[in-house]
């Protein structure tokens, strides 16, 4: 009898879980599709974007003042080992490209030299015979 | 046994509270991603990922897989057992993942353009070199369904022989919440991106949670509260917060273009996005395609993927519609069973 009045505090917490989820939803997703809330959460985006500009703005002075670099002036030296980066991607492209043409060709002169040492054994051996 | 008999509702409670602390402060995080995977290219912050090379590869079209701007793409192989590249890896696909890595401000400038003119054709050219290959499969997921589709139209004359789509949204007339969020008189969006740089993932982040707030804000810890003793269901909460929790800013401009030119202005559907002064016209993809969506799905909503198979000139298309989310589209009990059999069926019958 004592077992079954023990207060289960997870138990509970489920279940007025489930009852508020259950009776909020409609509401809450009928609320979330106004025009209002729409109108809402661009208001709150504004004044989020004032205050991180007015942050911004502030701090970059005092980097500015303090001669400390601020992220504006890191990431233009990121940008450039971007750039390096693109550039050696295209060089190492460019490489494997010029290696593969480079390649065939070779093997086409292979082709053509090992063709010209027949003709001139061809050559040789009608030269012998007519001596 | 004497003193299971004796135990008290108290007794569960406590074991409870034990075991949930173990869960939430002793326990380390589950390793993801442990399908082993060699770096078959570099470029910025994206790398080119190639799975099991040691294992032997039976087909012989190349899958390269691509990403979505947000969230880590982990998720294709969250955990052994339960990863899409481990399955189709298994079975003898040669698979390469295209992930973006993590933007930094410098990146705030990167477009849709760039990732789709700069970074894909140079992956697919490294693929296809290091398969030996002729033609390609992409797969791609979220948004990088959407990149894929828009690439593959640009680019009607590169071997892609299939185009595999996951959850890609790509007509916007009605985006549900997200249409009316988004709406251009109220959403800030010149002003975030002008202030901001790259959009916070903490910010996209609440964007998804708000589609419904109670379930995804209180609903996994009443789960995880309610299932503490069940090992199995334990990992794949741990599995799914970490990924939930772990993303990326959204590139500055890039997030500008998706708001604007993708949710507000419909560009794509309607034939007139342009990508570095191109017209992409989605008539243009004829690989043989699948596009898959999900019911459940509130991101990507099916009415914004399906419109796809009415655009291309693709003979052999197909529109497959699963009971999942976004997300168990890849991972979960059903993803496992059906899911990936079925993409795993699909890629190999279009490789011959």
């Amino acid at each position: 009898m004592g077992q079954n009045t023990t207060l289960d505090p997870f138990k509970i917490w489920k279940e007025v879980y489930e009852k508020t989820e259950s009776t909020w939803r409609g509401t809450i997703e009928n609320s979330l599709g106004t025009e209002q809330f729409a109108q809402g959460l661009g208001q709150v985006q504004n004044q989020y974007v004032q205050y991180q500009e007015l942050v911004k703005t502030l701090t970059e002075s005092y980097l500015k003042q303090a001669n400390i670099p601020s992220i504006e002036e890191l990431a233009k030296v990121a940008s450039m080992i971007v750039n390096v980066d693109t550039k050696i991607d295209n060089l190492d492209d460019f490489i494997y490209e010029q290696q593969e043409t480079t390649s065939l060709e070779i093997a086409q002169l292979k082709q053509d030299i090992t063709n010209v040492e027949q003709k001139l054994d061809q050559l040789i051996e009608i030269l012998k015979n007519k001596d | 046994m004497l003193t299971k008999e004796f135990k008290t509702p108290s007794d569960e409670g406590l074991k409870k509270v034990k075991r949930l602390t173990e869960v939430f402060v002793m326990e380390p995080e589950p390793q993801v991603g442990q399908t082993p995977k060699e770096v078959v290219w570099t470029k910025n912050k994206a790398k080119l990922y190639r799975y099991q090379p040691a294992v032997k590869k039976t087909n012989k079209v190349p899958i390269l897989m691509i990403y979505a701007l947000i969230n880590k793409p982990y998720i294709l192989d969250l955990y052994p057992g339960n990863s899409l590249i481990e399955h189709l890896t298994n079975k003898g696909h040669d698979v390469y993942l295209l992930d973006w890595g993590v933007p930094g401000y410098e990146d705030r400038h990167m477009k849709f353009d760039d990732y789709i003119v700069d970074y894909i054709p140079q992956a697919i050219k490294k693929v296809l070199r290091k398969s030996q290959a002729k033609e390609i499969t992409l797969l791609g997921y979220c948004i990088g369904g959407t990149m894929s589709a828009i690439f593959t139209a640009l680019n009607p004359q590169l071997p892609i022989r299939n185009l595999l789509l996951l959850t890609s949204p790509i007509d916007f007339t009605d985006a549900g919440l997200f249409t009316k969020w988004l709406d251009k008189r109220y959403f800030q969006l010149d002003k975030l991106v002008d202030t901001l740089g790259n959009i916070p993932f903490e910010m996209i982040d609440f964007g998804n949670k708000l589609l419904s707030p109670i379930s995804t804000t209180y609903g996994p810890y009443v789960s995880i509260v309610d299932r503490v003793e069940d090992d199995n269901f334990v990992l794949n909460w741990k599995l799914m917060q970490k990924w939930l929790n772990d993303g990326v800013p959204f590139p500055g401009e890039a997030y500008r273009q998706w708001i604007r030119e993708f949710y507000q202005e419909n560009k794509l559907i309607k034939d007139e996005l342009v990508i570095r002064g191109e017209k992409v016209k989605l008539s243009n993809i004829k690989a043989n395609l699948l596009n898959i969506s999900a019911t459940r799905d509130n991101i990507a909503l099916p009415n914004q993927v399906a419109p796809l198979n009415d655009k291309v000139s693709s003979e052999n298309k197909t529109y497959h519609s699963v009971e999942t989310g976004h997300i168990s589209v890849v991972v979960g009990r059903k993803a496992i069973k059906e899911i990936h059999p079925y993409i795993e069926n699909w890629i190999t019958e279009n490789s011959y």
